[in-house]
This record gives C-alpha cells, sequence and structure tokens, in this order.
C-alpha cells in the first residue's frame, strides 16, 4: 500500500510517499500556495503518483493556527451566563510580556457585543438555581440570524457540572437557526474553571466553518482525483481524525504542525531502541523542542495560539524559541553579543544567499566554520562566502575578534540559547539530560545537533534520513486518537473503586461511538484510561495511568505518591489525595507504514573529498565529507567529519562517532562511547 | 562598575543566559510543587545573589512587588550570621524592616558553597497563604502595629548543615493557620534554590569557580552600563508630582501625599520622596523594602528591556525619608503597602517619566484590591473553615496614541492571575452574581483608560462568617494625564437580598455578614490619558457599540452624542452637529464645574438628581459614597490635584 502524507507550513509544503511493499520513501518539499489545499495537489503532481494508486492519505496543516492568528474567520457569537459575559475578555488577567505597558494581550476571538447573556444559573454541584429564559434565548436567536453570524458559543457557568441548560439553550438555538454551527462548552470541554472552558469552545466554534469547509472541499477534490480512502488530518493531540469529524473539533488542528515534528522524531528514535528523546526541529526562523519519556511523546493541556486564549484540549508539548538558521547575531546597547529572536527568514535571507541580506546569521557562520558547504540542494544554489564573511565581520570589528573568531562566537551563542531550552523543557518535568537522545531534524538541526548534545551531556545524537521532510512523516506514524474526560473532584478515600470503574465505563462508551462513526472497527480500537490526582489543596495535578479495571483506589494513590516524588522530588504521606477527573484517550489503530529494518554491515566508508572545517576551540582541521545517499546501514565514521544531503548537512565534530543503523539514521556518539 | 568586561563575550552571554535559566528554573520548580494557590497564581519570585547578597538575576516572570528587595534579605541573612553560614544550610526570613515586603512572603536562602567558600546565595520567595496575626490569611485590615498582623521571622537557619531543623520550622508553623501549606511551600521554596544550587555549580565545574564569580560582577556591570546608556539619552531635568493615599484613619478626613521629585543628571537617576506624609494609622505604610522597589518597578516600567539586578539599583538613587509613609519604621503596621504608599509611587513615576519619555506615557492605573471572606461554611456536614480570598483586574491607564488596556493584572504584579470563580464556588458558600466590565468606568481621554470590572457574589449557607479588604482610591480616584479624566471609586458595597446598598469604603476589617447577604465592588478602570473632548467620536461610537461606554457617558465624558441606528445590530451613529455642540458647551463650562458649591453637588447626589461620575469628572467632587455625606478637605485636595494635572492641558479656545 501507498502511505502518502503532506505537511502544509507556512513557506513550504513537504510530501512524504512510502511504499509499504517496496519499504521505500519518497519525499518532495513545493512553495506553499495562498489556497493551501492548491499546494496539497501541487505536491502530490511534483511527487508523481496517481492519487487512485495511494491507499491512505495524512494531512498536517496551519490553516486553524493561521485563521486564529489573523482573525480570517467568520463572525461568531457567545451566549453565556448573565453577568458573564467579559469572561474571555477579562481571562486570568495576566500579560505575557510583564513590564512593557504598550505590549497588550490579543483581543478576544468574539468582539463584545456579539457576546450574549442568558438568565439562568446552575451552582458548583450543578444543582439548578435559576431556569433558563428561553425567551431571551429565543430574542438572541434572532439577533444572531440578523447580524449573519454562522457559529456559535454555548458557555454557562459550572456547565461542567450540569450540563442541561447548555442543552436547552442549544437546543432552542438550533430549533430557530438550522443552518447555525453550534458548541457548547460542556461537549466540548467538560472542566471545571471558566475561562479555560469558554475559551476553548470559542475557539473552536469560531474554527468550526472553516475547518468544516477545508476539509470537505479536500476531502472532495481528493475524491475527485481519484482517492478512495478516508482523509486523516493530524490533530494537536499526536493522532488524526477523519475529515467527516474534523469540524466538530476545529481547535484540535489549531497546532497540528508543531504535532507532526514531535510525533516523528519520538517515532523514529524509539524504532532506533530509545525511549527517551528530545526532539530538535530547527528551521530557518525557529527550533521546536519536544519530549518523549519513556517511549510517549509528552502532551500538555497548558497550551494556546495566542497568549491568554488557552485551548485545553490535550496537546503535544512543543516549546519554540527564535532560534533558526536565519537567527540574526548582533550587538546589544551595552555591547554585548546577542543571538536572535529576529530572523532573516527566507527573504532576504542569511547574508550568504545573496539575496540582499547584510544581517550575520547563523547560517553565514557555519558556512564560515566549513560546516555547511557552497553548494546546496545537491547544488541547485551556491552560497555567497564573501557576503557571509563581510556580515560576520561586522560582529568581530564590535567585540575585536577576527572573522572566524566571530563566526564561531555566534554559533557558540545560539548553541548555548538552544540548550537552555532544552534545559528548561526537561527540568519542568523533573528529567536528566543523560538519560535521553537528541533527535535532530529539520534543515539546520543536523548542523547544530552534536555540539549541543556536547552541552547538554546528552550521549547521543539521531539524525533521520530526511532531515527536511521529517514533520511530514510524522502525519503517517499516528492511528485516529480523541480525548475525553469527566470531572471528578472527590477525595480519594471517599468514593470507592466500584463508582470510578462505573464512570470510566461511560466514557469509554463516548469513545467507542465517537471511533465507530469514523469507521474504526471493534478490533481496532484501544482505550486508555488514567486518572489526574493531587495532593489536597495543591493546584496541579499529575496523571497517573490506569491499566484495566479499577480495584483498589489505594493501588492509585500509591503510585500518585511514587510519581509525585519522581518528578517533584518530595512526596506526603499524610496528606490526603485528591481525584481531579477521569480521562480515556480513544485509540483507532489504523495501517501504518513500517519503516524497513536493513542489515547493518560495519564498514568505513571512504570519503571522496575533504575540506577545512573548525569545531569548538580548535584550530582548523580537515574534515571528510560524505554524500548521505552514498553511506549504507552499518558505514562508521569517525569525526571530524560533515555528511552532506540533499535537504540538510549532518556535522560530527573531532572527537564524537557517527554510524549508519539499519533505519538509515545517523546515530552521533558524543564523545566516541559505544 | 568596570568599563570592559574582562569576560570573553561568547562566555559572558552564555553564562549571563544561563543565569536567567538557573532562576526560570527555580520558578518552574516552585510552580510544579507550591501548595498555595496564592503562589500558584504566580506571587513569588527567585534571585541569585552574589557572595555579598547583591541580585545577579531576577526570574523574567516575576511579581513586580518583589522587585528590588530581594537583595535587601540576602544582605540581612549575611549581616545575621557573618561567618557561621556553612555548607547545607538553609535561612528563612519575612521581615519587612530588613527589606522585606510582607510578613506573607517568605524567603527561602541557600547559601552555595565551592568547597568552603561561599559564591553565591540562591534566593526563593513565595506569598504563603497564612503566617498567623489575627485574621485569616495575614491581612489584618485594622491593624496599626505589626504584633497583630502575622509571625516576624528575622534571619533563622532552617537547615542546619543539611540537617532540617524540624524545631525551628515547627515553630513557625504552629504559628500559621496552614501548618501542612506552609511547610509545603517551605520546602518547594527549598527545592527551586536546591535547584540553583546545581546549575551554579554545574556551571563553576565547565568554567570554573573564577569565571563564574566574575560573571555574577559583570552582569551587573552589564545591566549597569545598559541602563546608563539608556539613561544617558535623555534630556537632564527634574520633575515633580504627589499621589496620596484615600486617609489617615487615626486622624480627620483628607487626602494623604506622597511626594516625588525625580531628577535625571546625565546617567543618573534621583528620587527624593522629601515631604511625603508622616506614618498614618493603616496598615497602608509601606516598610523600607517596598519604598524602593515601588521605585524600581515605576522605572522599570519605563525600561523594559532591562534585565533586572543590583546593576539597575546602582543607578538609581533613591531618598526615602523614615518616619514616613514610604518608609515606616517598626514596628508600624505595613501589610497593606502594596494597596497603600506601594503603588501611588509607581503611578507617580508613571506620570514622572510620561513627561520625560512622551512616546511611552501612562496613566494612573486601578488600585490593588484583596477582598477576604472568612468564617464557617455550613453547606456540609463537616462544615470546614473557609476563606474566600480574591482580587481583581482592573483598567490600567491611557497611553499616548493608545487606549489603556482593559482589565489587566494590577501593576502590583501583571503575572498575578485571577482565580476561577468556578473554583471558589466549590471551595467556599459564595455565588459569583458577576464577573464583567463596568461601562464607562474607564478614565475619559483623547485615548481613554482601559475599563475595570465588577465581581460580587452571595453568601449562602454561612456561619460567624466576616469580610475584610484592603483597597484604596475610594477618594484619591484613579487619574488622568494630559488632560485625561479621573475613573470611578473603588470600594465594596453590601445589598442584603438586593434592596437597601450600604458603602463599606475601600478599607475596612472585620464585617460580620450574614447567610442571604450580598455584596459587590467595581475596581477602577485607567486614568485617561489627554483632553477626551479630544477624542475621535468615532472611537466613542465603536465604544458604544460595544459596551465599553454607555450613550449618556459618550455625550457626559468626551461630548459626543450617538444615535442609535439598529440596536439589534449594534448599530450608532454619531450625531456630528449635535457633538460639534456639546462639545463647544462643555468648553466653555468645565473650568467654572471645578468651583461649584460642593455641598449643593452633594445634596444633589444624595438627592438622586447627579451620578458618581459627573461628580467626580466634572466637579472635583468627593463624598462618602454610601451616605452621600460630603468629605470637604478630601474634595478640596482633589479639586487642587485636578486644576495641576488635568486643567492646564485643557484647550479650551476654538480648537
Amino acid at each position: 500500500m501507498l502511505h502518502l502524507a503532506v505537511d502544509v507550513g507556512g513557506t513550504f509544503t513537504d510530501i512524504c510517499l512510502f511504499d509499504d511493499e517496496e519499504g521505500t520513501t519518497r519525499v518532495g518539499k513545493v512553495s506553499s500556495t495562498k489556497d493551501p489545499i492548491d499546494g496539497v495537489f501541487e505536491g502530490i503532481e511534483d511527487i508523481g503518483v496517481p492519487l487512485g494508486d495511494i491507499g491512505l492519505f495524512s494531512h498536517g496543516t496551519t490553516v486553524a493556527t493561521n485563521a486564529l492568528i489573523t482573525r480570517s474567520f467568520p463572525r461568531a457569537a457567545m451566549v453565556t451566563t448573565k453577568g458573564f459575559r467579559d469572561v474571555i475578555e477579562i481571562r486570568r488577567g495576566t500579560k505575557q510580556d510583564l513590564w512593557d505597558a504598550y505590549e497588550d494581550v490579543a483581543p478576544p476571538y468574539i468582539r463584545r457585543k456579539d457576546r450574549f447573556e442568558v438568565a439562568e444559573r446552575v451552582d458548583y454541584a450543578g444543582k439548578e438555581l435559576e431556569k433558563v429564559d428561553e425567551e431571551e434565548v429565543r430574542r438572541l436567536a434572532h439577533l444572531i440570524r440578523r447580524r449573519g453570524i454562522e457559529t456559535v458559543a454555548v458557555c454557562l457557568v459550572n456547565a461542567h457540572a450540569n450540563p442541561e441548560h447548555e442543552e436547552r439553550v442549544r437546543d432552542v438555538l438550533e430549533e430557530a437557526l438550522p443552518e447555525v454551527a453550534i458548541s457548547t462548552s460542556s461537549e466540548v470541554l467538560p472542566e471545571i474553571f471558566e475561562h479555560e472552558r469558554f475559551s476553548t469552545t470559542v475557539a473552536n466554534a469560531v474554527l468550526a466553518p472553516l475547518v468544516g469547509n477545508y476539509a470537505r472541499t479536500l476531502a472532495e477534490r481528493m475524491r475527485e482525483g481519484g482517492y478512495q480512502g478516508d482523509v486523516l488530518l493530524l490533530h494537536s493531540g499526536g493522532g488524526v481524525m477523519t475529515a467527516d469529524v474534523a469540524e466538530g473539533f476545529g481547535a484540535r488542528l489549531a497546532s497540528s504542525g508543531l504535532a507532526a515534528g514531535a510525533i516523528a522524531g519520538g517515532h523514529i528514535a524509539k524504532l532506533a531502541g530509545y525511549e527517551n528523546a528530545v526532539s530538535l526541529d530547527m528551521g530557518g526562523t525557529s527550533a521546536d523542542i519536544s519530549l518523549m519519556v519513556d517511549g510517549a511523546t509528552r502532551v500538555t493541556s497548558d497550551w494556546y495560539v495566542e497568549y491568554g486564549y488557552p485551548i485545553r484540549f490535550p496537546s503535544v508539548e512543543v516549546s519554540t524559541i527564535g532560534a533558526g538558521g536565519g537567527s540574526i547575531a548582533w550587538i546589544d546597547a551595552a555591547g554585548s553579543l546577542r543571538n536572535g529572536p529576529q530572523s532573516a527568514g527566507s527573504d532576504p535571507g542569511p547574508a550568504c544567499y545573496g539575496r540582499g541580506g547584510e544581517e550575520p546569521t547563523n547560517t553565514d557562520a557555519n558556512l564560515l566554520l566549513g560546516r555547511l558547504g557552497e553548494r546546496l540542494i545537491g547544488g541547485a544554489m551556491t552560497l555567497d562566502r564573501s557576503a557571509a564573511g563581510r556580515a560576520v565581520s561586522r560582529i568581530g570589528e564590535a567585540l575585536d575578534l577576527y572573522t572566524t573568531e566571530a563566526a564561531r562566537a555566534i554559533l557558540e551563542v545560539a548553541n548555548a540559547n538552544l540548550a537552555d531550552a532544552i534545559r528548561l523543557a526537561l527540568i519542568r518535568r523533573g528529567h536528566d539530560p543523560r538519560d535521553f537522545v537528541l533527535v535532530a531534524f529539520g534543515g539546520a538541526g543536523p548542523l547544530h545537533g552534536a555540539e549541543l548534545a556536547r552541552e547538554l551531556s546528552v550521549p547521543a545524537v539521531l539524525v533521520p534520513p530526511n532531515p527536511g521532510i521529517t514533520s511530514a512523516l510524522g502525519c503517517l506514524l499516528v492511528d485516529v486518537r480523541h480525548d475525553f474526560s469527566e470531572m471528578h473532584l472527590i477525595p480519594a478515600d471517599e468514593t470507592e473503586p466500584s463508582e470510578i470503574e462505573s464512570r470510566f465505563t461511560e466514557l469509554e462508551g463516548k469513545a467507542r461511538e465517537r471511533l465507530h462513526a469514523e469507521g474504526i472497527r471493534d478490533e481496532d480500537v484501544r482505550l486508555l484510561r488514567s486518572l489526574d490526582m493531587r495532593y489536597l489543596g495543591q493546584w496541579r495535578s499529575l496523571e497517573i495511568s490506569v491499566d484495566g479495571e479499577v480495584e483498589s483506589l489505594e493501588d492509585l494513590t500509591a503510585r500518585f505518591h511514587e510519581e509525585h516524588e519522581r518528578q517533584h522530588a518530595y512526596r506526603r504521606d499524610e496528606t490526603p489525595v485528591e481525584i481531579y477527573q477521569l480521562k480515556v484517550t480513544a485509540i483507532g489503530t489504523i495501517p501504518k507504514p513500517e519503516l524497513p529494518r536493513e542489515q547493518t554491515e560495519e564498514h568505513e566508508p571512504e570519503a571522496k573529498e575533504h575540506r577545512e572545517v573548525v569545531f569548538g576551540d580548535e584550530d582548523r582541521v580537515s574534515a571528510a565529507v560524505y554524500k548521505r545517499n552514498d553511506l549504507r546501514p552499518g558505514a562508521k565514521i569517525a569525526g571530524p567529519a560533515i555528511i552532506e544531503q540533499l535537504d540538510s548537512t549532518v556535522v560530527v565534530p573531532l572527537g564524537d562517532r557517527a554510524e549508519i543503523d539499519g533505519f538509515s539514521n545517523i546515530i552521533i556518539r558524543i564523545g566516541g562511547d559505544e | 562598575m568596570t568599563e570592559r568586561q574582562t569576560l570573553d563575550p561568547v562566555t559572558f552571554e552564555v553564562l549571563k543566559n544561563s543565569f536567567v535559566t538557573v532562576v526560570d528554573e527555580m520558578a518552574e520548580q516552585i510552580l510544579r510543587t507550591c501548595h498555595s494557590f496564592v503562589i500558584w497564581a504566580r506571587d513569588f519570585s527567585n534571585a541569585l545573589c552574589d557572595a555579598q547578597g547583591n541580585t545577579v538575576m531576577q526570574g523574567s516572570q516575576d511579581i513586580a512587588v518583589h522587585v528590588g528587595t530581594l537583595h535587601f534579605t540576602a544582605k540581612a541573612v549575611i549581616e545575621a550570621f557573618e561567618d557561621d553560614i556553612n555548607p547545607g544550610d538553609v535561612f528563612a526570613i519575612n521581615d519587612p524592616y530588613a527589606g522585606g515586603t510582607h510578613f506573607n512572603d517568605v524567603r527561602i536562602i541557600r547559601p552555595i558553597f565551592v568547597e568552603d567558600e561561599v559564591i553565591a546565595f540562591a534566593q526563593s520567595n513565595g506569598h504563603w497563604a497564612d503566617v498567623g496575626g489575627n485574621v485569616p490569611g495575614s491581612f489584618d485590615v485594622g491593624a496599626k502595629m505589626h504584633f497583630g498582623e502575622g509571625l516576624r521571622i528575622p534571619p533563622v537557619r532552617i537547615w542546619d548543615g543539611g540537617e532540617y531543623r524540624r524545631d525551628v520550622v515547627n515553630l513557625i508553623t504552629a504559628n500559621t493557620r496552614a501548618p501542612d501549606d506552609v511547610e509545603g511551600d517551605l520546602t518547594a521554596q527549598a527545592e527551586a534554590t536546591k535547584v540553583a544550587e546545581r546549575e551554579i555549580l554545574r556551571l563553576v565545574e565547565k568554567y570554573g569557580k573564577g569565571t563564574v564569580v566574575t560573571a555574577f560582577a559583570e552582569v551587573q556591570d552589564y545591566v549597569e552600563r545598559l541602563a546608563r546608556n539608556k539613561v544617558s539619552e535623555l534630556p537632564d531635568g527634574t520633575w515633580e508630582t504627589e499621589d496620596y493615599i484615600d486617609q489617615d484613619p487615626s486622624a480627620e478626613e483628607g487626602l494623604i501625599p506622597i511626594k516625588v521629585k525625580m531628577t535625571i543628571d546625565g546617567d543618573e537617576i534621583s528620587y527624593d520622596l522629601s515631604g511625603s506624609h508622616p506614618v498614618i494609622g493603616s496598615f497602608l505604610n509601606a516598610g523600607i523594602g517596598t519604598g524602593f522597589s515601588g521605585i524600581v518597578a515605576g522605572t522599570k516600567t519605563f525600561f523594559p528591556e532591562v534585565p533586572l539586578n543590583s546593576g539597575f539599583y546602582r543607578v538609581i538613587d533613591a531618598n526615602l525619608p523614615e518616619h514616613t509613609v514610604v518608609n515606616a519604621p517598626w514596628p508600624t503596621a505595613v501589610t497593606g503597602f502594596c494597596s497603600g504608599a506601594y503603588e501611588k509611587i509607581m503611578s507617580s513615576l508613571f506620570e514622572l517619566w510620561s513627561q520625560a519619555m512622551p512616546e511611552r506615557a501612562l496613566a494612573c492605573c486601578f488600585n490593588l484590591e484583596y477582598l477576604l471572606i472568612g468564617g464557617w461554611d455550613k453547606r456540609t456536614e463537616a462544615s470546614p473553615f473557609f476563606m474566600w480570598y480574591d482580587w481583581m483586574v482592573g483598567g490600567w491607564g491611557g497611553r499616548n496614541g493608545k487606549d489603556g488596556s482593559n482589565a489587566t493584572s494590577p501593576v502590583f504584579g501583571v503575572g498575578l492571575a485571577v482565580q476561577p470563580l468556578e473554583g471558589q464556588e466549590r471551595l467556599s458558600p459564595v455565588v459569583t452574581s458577576t464577573h464583567q466590565m463596568v461601562p464607562d468606568s474607564g478614565g475619559p481621554g483623547r485615548f481613554r483608560g482601559g475599563c475595570g470590572v465588577q465581581k460580587g457574589g452571595t453568601l449562602t449557607q454561612i456561619e460567624d462568617t466576616v469580610m475584610s479588604y484592603c483597597c484604596d482610591r475610594a477618594r484619591s480616584i484613579t487619574w488622568g494625564i494630559e488632560g485625561g479624566l479621573p475613573s470611578c471609586p473603588h470600594g465594596v458595597w453590601l445589598s442584603e437580598d438586593g434592596s437597601k446598598e450600604e458603602f463599606l469604603g475601600a478599607v475596612f476589617s472585620d464585617v460580620s455578614m450574614e447567610s442571604g447577604a450580598a455584596f459587590t465592588r467595581p475596581s477602577a478602570g485607567g486614568g485617561g490619558y489627554g483632553d477626551p473632548l479630544l477624542r475621535d467620536p468615532e472611537a466613542v461610537k465603536e465604544d458604544v457599540a460595544d459596551g465599553y461606554v454607555t450613550p449618556e457617558g459618550a455625550k457626559r465624558d468626551y461630548g459626543v452624542v450617538v444615535r442609535e441606528v439598529d440596536a439589534e445590530l449594534a448599530e450608532w451613529e454619531v450625531d456630528e452637529e449635535a457633538t460639534e455642540e456639546e462639545r463647544r458647551s462643555i468648553r466653555e463650562s468645565r473650568i467654572g464645574w471645578l468651583d461649584k458649591d460642593p455641598e449643593k453637588l452633594a445634596q444633589r447626589y444624595r438627592e438622586g438628581e447627579i451620578g458618581t461620575l459627573e461628580l467626580i469628572r466634572r466637579h472635583g467632587v468627593i463624598l462618602n459614597w454610601g451616605t452621600g455625606e460630603l468629605l470637604p478637605k478630601t474634595t478640596e485636595g482633589f479639586r487642587a490635584m485636578l486644576k495641576r494635572r488635568v486643567v492646564p492641558h485643557w484647550s479650551n479656545g476654538e480648537g
């Protein structure tokens, strides 16, 4: 079977085609288009495969993210409890920039005049305090129709405890407005805390028409082209969903692009035998960092596209910093050397691109140090060494350094910034870098990977076969996935295993229903249970996975104490433990490519050429230069060496050793140890 | 300050960023492990101090109010223990008279040793939910002296050479209402300092002790150089202003002035607060640490890109005269400084810097406020003790070319998040009635202040329950600059069964509550920037469409007459002719309005003919908002303030 993935990014659309029978991968890259769907088909045409031959098509897209950032979605309305229409504008009140009084948080996705109130109220336990004023809801329906609004978020206070009022409001609105999409907060995210629930529901509602339309159009065009399978869309939770259900989960698509890289990085590391991995996806303007721990990609519900507007669906945890190949080195007002976050981007790009850029970038520094060759993309692009020299010498002059030293200084600062970001990502969860492998991809990741690993005491770096399109590969590696949750706030010693068990069973019923609606057969369904728990009085909870039937709450609390100690370095056995919520992840297994593993034959390939490269504090040394296509599994290479390929360049510094594994990954062992 | 750094540029930049990462890692550790919801809402800070106690780096997301105080407490520990500081020791301190903030802010300080030499101190400061004293939460609004406010912790050793001093910790926790939480927070903070120790030792191993210690000094020099370069680009000059606390409850009514004179001379900034009012009989006084913190935080608002450490403090010279509200000595009560003198200093600095840096001008922002209801929750058999401890966002001041931001956390700490009411309703017998923005609360201006919000509720099943409130500016109303107008008064309103309304004011303690009692309070909006008669009528119309401004407010405050085109579509239009006429009429009259007989105006207020906003914005008249009783001395002071700060910027000619 042929598996096709198309990952649409801001600049490029990446294509990855995997052939099960042959065990081969073909990749491609085209420029993204104004209507991103056009780019999808240009990419498919570029790779030259008839749509009728494709068995399974997966798709990652930034369409939802961009729509939120640029506010290009249809006018939407909100209906909420009387007295609370400003919850989504008040937010939690905080600002991202603490000190700059001229930097504001972005305005809410729905304007105040389109936020309507209705008299109704239930209390914290779900008990009705005031009935829904249905007359008022009908009047609002009239206003919504007159304003030409296509989508409505119904967000009532305490709806997580009792959805009936929201359902009533929805029914009345639906009756009056059959053409309008209506989301309720109790269905979208049945979790306590009004702003987070409302905000998620609003993001979902404003995206619903757009995402629905996008998914339908894409699916239609695929069908017209002859494709007969499901159109699968990658979502932020690290799974896919079918185009048919996408309309209901617009906000889940909002980090589709980020998730793909993290999934691919983790998957490739796992195949290669690593259970703990840091993925570094470093492109032209930024670097995305994500973690896989004990074989599972880290997921968070603490996520947003724009600060202040949380989207609390479980999302692959990615931290982004402004450090890429095009990041600009500069001297600040106190005369100190800085690197990024400003970037020369792809236009004009680094000085060495010769497109008018004059600022020194990481790419320029890599070129001057010989780490990057003068001919890129197999010779399709030539870099201008003297332009790079001119740009970098500006830093040199300011710091009284030779140009080579300045280039080295630029990269050391860039690597230190990346290392700091990775260190923060690790400590956030209490992990030790020495237990991890660094998966370096994106165009620039493999250039920096080994030096970063050394700085972080990470023992090995893994560079996947096609670093530049690794994200697209990620789209092919996941199952259908949906996340369900239910609040159940109760001290663990005040409830019974049977109570928890019956609540799980109910959630699992919903989960099965959703998967069936997507055509997943029973035997392909997997349901994963977990509980969020915390010490009574604490405000952060920990997720504890639940294997099988809940028989004893003591076991779960014991695991909670252990996990708390592991993550937070202490435990308090005397303190009561509280259950916060129940979660079920529904997985619908779908066919995934099995990346072929070839026999490795240990050998030392011969380098066809050498060039002068500067590493660390050493002088220029002669490094062997290899073409990646020439390297076979089992090849062993001692640093210093450079491995060039179409979409990236891999640096193996002095003292490190690289080998090609059975999956054609390059594994660089820092310090050369086995 | 050294003229040039001795470290090579790469090592310097790498270490500087590493120090930032160290304090941010401390923050991550605290966020994961704290017990107090106040800390969880980001009321904490972390610092790396050098061997002398100077701050090398402070957390990038730290709360403003701790800024400029952490070096004081590090130095206090060094002074108290001198040579008797040993590996494995950890210290605690919360003493506001030694540079701390208030008793709830407990700092945990760990010396970092390389062999037998202290090279640094890691400090973690967190707001504990309770440190004893007369009232739950340790916010004794009625306190005049500190003894009843909470436990004062001078520098004490809580780990001795790695040995946990349970006796000392017990002495601390036994004096709080929540010993378990307090010990949990203490542990979380101590762990955070351990994270810092580990990371600094990693850097020492890689770069050598000498290099790291040099970097501690040079990072401070760097910040000093950065700040001095920026200051020297500004014109020299001296600017003066004053702001006011509402009153001294121990004296007759009348505003309490805080005077600030700022001088920029070359690359130095000096502040002289001479002439500020003597210590008052409430807990709104500031201690020396928080007086200085107000100055640092107010200055930093205009230098947002300069990192915070002792290098920044070296550029600032501050004269805080003792025995005044900006430098209250032991044993004066100071816990409410954050609502009192502290934020008046910050607001004053906003005005002064708005003149020195007009492109970053900022009018006065709403006052920090805390409402505390404590009692017995009778919803269940167990009837536990509950604390509804609540703070609100409010409006920020209008800016040069930009309206103020609506509903934003206080200047006290922009990272301080408000609490979800759904969480509160679960934990306390309070049903929130509303949490929304207040129309017309933004101070009118060419660029209006941001809107404040209103939050209130009904107490359901309670027993032995009292309410206390810590705020200010029910009288010294949040003001505008460059001709912009004030916002609206802070203060709590009580309404039993929705009928008779009673105004409790902006500072009160221990008011008894019964089941069924309802209450509400607004937060002020920001002050306006520029003459409101110059505001673009289209902007006023859009504000009316969204309900940020009422049609009546548009006419009263901006002289803009709007007409409803289609209410169902929220469409309005400006009546240009009527607007021109209204604006002309306001221009002619407004100076005279400020001299109208205040007693007659108060009478009209009592008779319901004239509203609060009209009294404040047009007439500068301040009342007891509940009874309608005129406050003559306060009104006199408020009118003088308007004439000094606002009126000179009005163009009352044809323009």
